[in-house]
């Protein structure tokens, strides 16, 4: 429901992924199969001797050492300010307005609900109840929408579609008290979950 | 700021694809941290040589020659060992970034018509739902009663109490009502394994 950029998650994993498998892959073979070490000589020693070649037509003038290896932090800092953009895109979306219209009565100005209303209302509809452990609602921007995600908790043996209905007319009512249609999503979920485990048990 | 908001729903296909596959932001990060540590120390060496000082760790020039003479000056074992853990971990994000990343989740039905809210259960909520309705139809008690939900698969695993028959077919339909009840999506389908031997004194 929040804003992770899912796709590009998978892309860059995959990315890393592969070039970790082969850089792993060729170690193996160069520690086992002659063949590849031999062909590894030609290959690096022919690689190295262009940059070798490099490194030495950017000297300074004057000085030994080559104005490359600036340009090579430079590569290497963009490198690092694009991986913290990265994880700074993980888990984006919370919003705080749940509706923002314009007023057309005689009052001029804008009318505006925060999220703290829905969530306010809903925790406390949800919060005495007796087959729920735990009730969490949070506001997500959905591509310039206002959502609410509402997460609940039930005990054990609480039936989900039940359960489902009588948060849908609490849902109902809350549109009705904001006079605007909010798209809603209901996580039914149980706490303390592993990960990694595709069937659930539960006695 | 006058700015009117639509009044369109967002794609909620989209929310409940999102909610019920796996996000990666875990391993993404793992993944980020990891590139920022090697592009660090790369970024280290680089500004180090370029005005002229020692290097830290080791010299560029020297690592690159050893590179390249690389099955040469280590072991073969060591270098085996480091080879395959670097596999591992590129497996491991690799097949993190190909694979489906299904969570254990379903859809309830109702949720699929516009207007109501989508529902996204957790199979250990059906599974313990379901296995309250079997342990009531077939009378024994909650520790008799195990429930695996997978996507398409409903297990029911019945004990039965030593000298006390417990009717296969009720417990079948009992399941299936509630499983109808429900509406998942996808919907599974169910099987029930009433064991041959019984608990004493349940």
């Amino acid at each position: 429901m929040n804003s992770t950029p899912t796709l590009l998650n998978r892309i860059l994993i995959a990315v890393l992924g592969l070039k970790l498998l082969a850089v792993g892959v060729l170690l193996i073979l160069l520690a086992t199969v002659p063949a590849v070490a031999s062909w590894w000589h030609s290959w690096s020693a022919g690689a190295w001797a262009g940059a070798n070649q490099a490194f030495s037509a950017t000297r300074f003038p004057g000085r030994s050492e080559s104005w490359l290896w600036i340009l090579v932090a430079l590569v290497l800092l963009v490198l690092i300010g694009l991986m913290v953009a990265w994880i700074a895109q993980q888990g984006k979306g919370r919003a705080n307005l749940l509706a923002l219209e314009y007023d057309p009565g005689e009052v001029p100005g804008d009318v505006r609900i925060g999220g703290g209303v829905a969530e306010q209302a809903l925790k406390h509809a949800l919060a005495n109840r007796p087959d729920l452990a735990g009730a969490t609602v949070a506001t997500y921007d959905v591509k310039g929408t206002p959502a609410l995600k509402i997460r609940l908790l039930p005990r054990q043996g609480v039936a989900p579609h039940l359960l489902a209905d009588e948060v849908q007319a609490l849902v109902a009512a809350l549109e009705a008290v904001v006079g605007k249609r909010i798209p809603v999503l209901i996580h039914i979920g149980a706490g303390a979950r592993t990960r990694f485990r595709r069937a659930e048990r539960v006695r | 700021m006058s700015r009117h908001q639509e009044d369109q729903s967002p794609d909620m296909g989209r929310i409940l694809y999102r909610e019920t596959h796996s996000t990666r932001a875990a391993v993404a990060t793992a993944a980020a941290v990891l590139v920022i540590v090697v592009a660090a120390y790369g970024l280290l060496e680089a500004g180090v040589h370029a005005i002229g000082q020692p290097a830290w760790l080791i010299e560029p020039q020297v690592a690159a020659e050893r590179l390249i003479a690389l099955p040469a000056g280590i072991t073969p074992l060591l270098l085996g060992a480091i080879g395959a853990v670097l596999a591992m971990f590129g497996l491991v994000f690799f097949l993190n970034g190909v694979l489906p990343g299904r969570r254990a989740r379903h859809l309830l039905a109702g949720g699929r018509d516009a207007g109501r809210p989508a529902v996204v259960v957790d199979d250990e909520v059906v599974a313990s739902s379901l296995a309250r309705r079997a342990r009531l139809a077939a009378n024994v008690t909650p520790e008799q009663v195990m429930v695996v939900v997978s996507k398409r698969q409903v297990v029911v695993n019945v004990r039965p109490t030593s000298g006390v028959r417990v009717e296969h077919d009720a417990v079948l339909d009992a399941v299936e009502g509630e499983l109808a009840a429900m509406a998942l999506d996808p919907s599974p389908v169910v099987q029930v394994n009433v064991a041959p031997s019984g608990v004493i004194g349940a």
